[in-house]
């Protein structure tokens, strides 16, 4: 090197950038400047990576319902991010509480709930209330077909203002002429048509080899879901079951689960040797499994009482395939409510309500 | 010469390269913003006025169904303060498990109803009128908890756990500034019972059953401001009212008529139904409980 030799920086202060400051010349406060323009960028750009990484996590993760918020005074949440886990999961859940629906994520696969409904007073009603629980899902697809020749304007406009990811669909199940007016055919149970035509949308909307991961869940429209139960469900690899309360005049029906977490049986007292002694609400299929056995359908005529669940299922596995969740069945998670039927007396013959109102 | 401008070099492709990085960093932190939707600054929207429901319980087997579906609409109503009471001498552990998890604010209390004034088995449903004790619990905490100051922005409502509310229901209500009224469906003998509005004002009211009463609504048909809650602190359900007059006997010190704010388009939308939950049959059980193998009573339902 033939350039002169700088002289000896002054003392410690400047110590630490020795190597770097090439000029003789440079004052203090440049030094200064050039050792916080050094350090300030990485140290916000950790702080934002910091913040950045945990946030992937929160989507994933599913409060287990260990967090409540007790009695705080109005509006308190000004929980800052990262302080602890427990912090972190409850901001998510306040923010959740008010963006309807939740962001759909691309890692969790889709719940795709096929509800049959038909038309009668409390059908709105019962509608609503499903779709404020839904809400709360993520990745969820509603899949609600009507019983009914054309699809009608009150679901239709339902569907819409919920903000839900939805397929409406309708097919009429035939009358029975020969018995009461308005009797559907009996020998069909209720909801099956329109069951096995969400299955028929299904096969031939997703294809076989297609990576998205989904999850068939068959909810009526009385019963009562809790949000644990989506969680539960969106892991099913062939077909998921759990117990179900208030059915087959028990407290709750569940499957039979051995030390080795098989299902080995059904603990009812109605037809416990049914094939599948389960009921609508209790099962998942994961959605390869519906689109690799495409013959696989809810049979339509002859089935017994409570045969029905079976007459899908024994196409589709085994008992040995069955995957127990709520804990090795022993949580009720869904509940097999029925609403009772409004009592319109004095409505009288010609209807004292404006029609023109939709309830 | 050759080293000097090295160092040179060096340093200000660091200094590019972390500013880069930085602006990167920035960028990706607002995506991820943008991705939440709402931010935390959602929840913290000043005066809102907070929506107080008072719901009384009460067990059997439906209760925790019926709690779990309602606190899911709950869920979705900001600034709501949930006030659960209990028909019990005390807090039961299912209803405090449920309410701590529920992920709402929330007050559990509980007051026993008085034997004679309870429904019997096989009593038809509308013999006795039903959580009047436990809705005045509601009213007695709120006024010895809630300050009268002038701030005191909130509004009051009657919520039965086996009703069903939309969202939009609650947001009509908010601003409340007395009493606000609008039809409930599915009551009454009839598709929907509510108030008639004429200009603005509620000039009678469409019901089935008794339209001579002073406010022949249904308790799900109303709110109240807080304010006029705690400036009338007599204002209270009266359980010996006759069958239909227990809304009236709350209502009646607190509003006239032409005071009441009509909501729902002018009461013209049904935004809340009054459903009932059958009772589930358990034959079998009660059968399997009278040979000893009734099922696990450790499992809640």
């Amino acid at each position: 090197m033939s350039s002169p030799h700088p002289p000896p920086p002054p003392p410690r202060r400047c110590a630490v950038i020795r190597g770097l400051s090439p000029m003789v010349e440079m004052p203090k406060r440049r030094d200064i400047l050039a050792i916080v323009l050094i350090v300030l960028p990485w140290t916000l750009l950790i702080t934002v990576w910091h913040q950045s990484a945990i946030t992937p996590l929160l989507t994933i993760r599913k409060d287990d319902g260990a967090e409540g918020r007790h009695e705080t005074g109005q509006g308190s949440d000004s929980k800052e991010y990262c302080s602890s886990d427990k912090d972190i999961v409850e901001v998510v859940r306040t923010e959740y509480v008010y963006t309807r629906p939740p962001p759909w994520s691309d890692v969790l696969p889709t719940i795709h709930v096929v509800t049959p409904t038909y038309s009668r007073p409390v059908q709105k009603a019962e509608l609503t209330r499903l779709a404020n629980t839904f809400l709360h899902v993520p990745n969820l697809h509603w899949i609600l077909v009507e019983d009914a020749q054309r699809r009608t304007p009150l679901v239709s406009r339902l569907l819409r203002e919920t903000g839900l990811n939805y397929t409406h669909l309708n097919v009429e199940t035939p009358r029975n002429y020969k018995l009461r007016g308005d009797a559907r055919d009996p020998r069909i149970p209720r909801g099956t048509m329109q069951r096995n035509l969400a299955l028929r949308w299904l096969r031939e909307t997703f294809s076989p080899n297609s990576t998205q991961p989904g999850i068939v869940y068959f909810a009526d429209d009385d019963n009562t879901y809790s949000l644990e139960l989506f969680e539960e469900m969106r892991s099913t690899r062939k077909v998921s079951v759990w117990p179900v309360a208030f059915v087959g005049g028990l407290r709750y029906e569940s499957p039979k689960v051995n030390a080795a977490g098989k299902v080995y049986g059904w603990k009812t007292v109605f037809d416990p040797h049914r094939p599948f002694a389960i009921d609508m609400a209790g099962f998942a299929v994961n959605l390869r499994l519906i689109l690799y056995k495409p013959q696989a359908y809810f049979k339509l005529r002859g089935v017994k009482g409570g045969y029905q669940e079976s007459s899908l299922l024994r196409e589709l596995v085994t008992l040995n395939d069955l995957e127990p969740k709520a804990a090795n069945c022993t949580k009720i998670l869904v509940w097999h409510t029925r609403t009772e039927k409004p009592v319109l007396v004095n409505e009288g013959k010609k209807g004292f309500t404006d029609p023109n109102v939709e309830i | 010469m050759r080293l000097r401008f090295k160092l040179k070099t060096v340093f200000i492709l660091y200094f590019t390269v972390s500013l880069l990085g930085l602006i990167y960093a920035l960028m990706h932190l607002g995506k991820l913003h943008s991705l939440q939707g709402h931010t935390k600054k959602e929840p913290t929207k000043p005066h809102l006025p907070t929506i107080y429901v008072i719901t009384p319980t009460y067990a059997r087997l439906v209760q925790k169904a019926e709690l779990t579906r309602l606190s899911q609409t709950f869920l979705h109503v900001p600034q709501l303060h949930w006030i659960v009471v209990e028909d019990s001498s005390q807090r039961t552990d299912l209803v405090s498990h449920f309410l701590e998890h529920s992920g709402l604010v929330f007050t559990h209390l509980h007051i026993p109803t008085p034997q004679d004034r309870k429904l019997q088995e096989g009593d038809p449903n509308w013999l006795k009128p039903r959580g009047v004790e436990q809705r005045n619990e509601g009213l007695r905490w709120l006024r010895e908890n809630i300050w009268a100051g002038e701030t005191a922005e909130g509004v009051v409502y009657f919520a039965d756990d086996d009703n069903t509310y939309s969202l939009q229901l609650f947001e009509e209500m908010r601003w409340t500034q007395r009493v606000s009224v609008w039809p409930v469906g599915l009551v009454g003998g009839m598709r929907y019972e509510g108030p008639v509005v004429e200009q603005g004002r509620v000039v009678r009211f469409h019901t089935g059953w008794r339209p001579s009463r002073p406010f022949p609504l249904d308790m799900a048909g109303f709110a109240t401001s807080l304010r006029l809650v705690l400036r009338n602190p007599e204002a209270r359900f009266d359980g010996n009212s006759p069958m239909g007059f227990v809304e009236s006997s709350f209502l009646q010190g607190l509003v006239t008529m032409e005071e009441l704010e009509p909501k729902a388009e002018m009461c013209t939308k049904v935004l809340v139904w009054h459903t009932r939950t059958e009772k589930p049959k358990m034959k079998r059980e009660e059968a399997l409980q009278a040979q000893g193998l009734g099922s696990d009573s450790k499992v809640e339902v």
